[in-house]
């Protein structure tokens, strides 16, 4: 095979998707993926394969059957290799982190298969040690294959929740219980709709009918009011009911999510750079069946741009229309629309970055002449941070709408379309940019 | 432990860890849960697990990494960033 060079960032079910469909059609194929092991959050792999997380079967046949597909292709795997950026005259940075090196590929086209971004509503400390998102607390439990030692509390919006919870009782440390921000009831009427999708119905009563053996409470309409740290280096969390009422639990952690969103930040444009596709959740929220389906077509696409032969007709689009409606059917047993702006007290932390809080945003708000969202990022510093606003932008936005009335200003507004921001030493700069990557091929 | 144990210092502490795993899952399961002051002088810690939010960037043998994203090496000097390090 000789043909074009193409390069997918991301090993999860999107990417390795997308490299299988390129490598089909001739492509000369590289998948990077920045951890040590391949699946991306929903199929990661243990670092011991005796140790892992239970996960329902037909997401373990949906990562099997993508697994051996990729090693019986001629993909060229390396883990541990980040995505640095594009630069203006099209060649794409990586960095090889077990080796502490940037090399340069040049490729035809960009597939960028990055996940999603989790998304976590500011509440009073929630930027204390301590408390993670959930989904950094499952892909942690599904690479060592142990649950979070001591208390654990679950809390937000979203069936990564109970998901979450089901394995911490498989792995033997139950959470204290599971708030869900959502009231609204899950009537047999409600489970029906789901029917059209009876994947989704069968994965739920795989998480839900062990939390009920273990005597794990999901408790809907449910949600943090507040944490605070200890003298004894706990946490006390405040959470409140849907009849407002108020009760106090110390706990060890906190794993804190209200859904996912896509993922905008990445590679700017670049008239003469790559062709540059974005494939699952990172382009659009849709879940790991849609993210195979959503990877298959953009590997569709950069064979199209390139001039290869199209590949026959299938029921790959229709899929990701299906798993779109049962998305939406889904979501309505959730509330992905965090706290109420006016029930979070000025010394909310807004920015996890940099500790700006919501009074600061607040003063900055009240000023006669309204500032723009640039404004807002360049001199109250919010989303200047090294997440680059990836956590706080949406929140900020929201409350800048909550204040002023009017619809909310985009988050591209307020920090445009940069590269990922990473900590790359000079060194690994200053080393010969190699065309090529040592032979490290991981699994 | 089915793995030979291999330990690695974190502000001279020594920290147990398993073949493969991350710098931040090895702090976890020894308690570590404040990771110093982080680049931005808020605190570092582990959140997203993704490299997504950056706050558990420590300096690993003076290079700064995420903890989340960086295999635990059997020697490595790992060191809070921040009042430590400047």
């Amino acid at each position: 095979m000789s043909g074009p060079e193409v390069l997918v960032i991301g090993g999860g079910p999107a990417g390795i998707a997308a490299a299988l469909e390129m490598a089909r059609a001739g492509l000369v194929v590289t998948l990077c993926e920045q951890a040590p092991r391949l699946g991306g959050a929903i199929h990661r792999q243990p670092n011991n394969a005796s140790r892992r997380v239970s996960v329902p079967r037909a997401q373990r046949r949906r990562w099997q059957a993508l697994s051996d597909a990729l090693a019986a292709s001629p993909v060229e795997v390396l883990c541990q290799h980040m995505f640095v950026g594009v630069e203006g005259n099209g060649v794409v940075l990586i960095e090889d982190r077990a080796n502490r090196r940037i090399f340069m590929r040049n490729p035809a086209a960009l597939v960028l298969a990055v996940g999603g971004v989790e998304r976590v509503a500011p509440v009073p400390g929630w930027h204390l040690p301590g408390v993670v998102s959930a989904g950094g607390m499952q892909v942690m439990m599904k690479s060592t294959g142990r649950a979070p030692q001591g208390d654990v509390l679950i809390a937000g919006s979203g069936p990564l929740l109970v998901a979450l919870a089901a394995q911490m009782v498989s792995l033997g440390n139950p959470p204290v219980a599971v708030l869900e921000r959502s009231a609204a009831p899950v009537s047999p009427l409600a489970a029906a709709r789901l029917l059209e999708a009876p994947a989704y119905l069968v994965e739920a009563a795989g998480y839900l009918l062990p939390l009920v053996l273990a005597g794990v409470r999901w408790r809907r309409g449910a949600a943090v009011k507040s944490i605070e740290a200890t003298a004894d280096g706990r946490l006390s969390v405040t959470t409140v009911d849907s009849g407002r009422r108020e009760r106090r639990l110390v706990v060890d952690r906190v794993a804190l999510h209200d859904g996912l969103r896509p993922n905008s930040n990445g590679a700017k444009a670049s008239s003469s750079g790559p062709f540059v596709v974005s494939a699952g959740d990172c382009r659009e929220v849709l879940g790991g069946v849609a993210a195979i389906a959503d990877g298959r077509l953009a590997g569709r696409a950069v064979v199209a741009h390139l001039g290869g032969r199209p590949a026959a007709a299938d029921a790959t689009e229709a899929q990701l229309v299906r798993e779109r409606r049962a998305q939406v059917t889904l979501n309505g047993f959730f509330d992905f629309s965090g706290p109420d702006p006016a029930e979070l007290p000025d010394e909310t932390v807004v920015c996890r970055c940099e500790g700006r809080t919501l009074g600061q945003l607040r003063s900055i708000l009240a000023a006669a002449d309204p500032v723009s969202p640039r404004e807002i990022k360049l001199n109250g510093r919010f989303g200047m941070g090294a997440c680059q606003g990836r956590f706080c932008t949406e929140w900020v936005a929201s409350f800048v709408a909550h204040q002023r009335g009017g619809s909310p200003p985009s988050v591209a507004e307020f920090v445009g379309n940069r590269w990922p921001v990473k900590p790359v030493s000079v060194s690994a700069f200053i080393e010969p940019l190699a065309p090529h990557p040592p032979s490290n091929q991981s699994e | 432990m089915t793995n030979f144990p291999q330990t690695f210092l974190f502000n001279g502490t020594v920290v147990p860890f398993e073949a493969g795993e991350a710098i931040a899952a090895a702090l976890d399961r020894a308690g570590v849960v404040s990771l110093g002051d982080g680049q931005d002088g808020c605190g570092a810690r582990y959140f997203c697990g993704v490299g997504a939010c950056q706050a558990c960037v420590v300096s690993v043998d003076g290079t700064r990494m995420e903890a989340c994203l960086t295999l635990a090496r059997e020697g490595q000097q790992v060191r809070s960033i921040g009042s430590v390090e400047r």
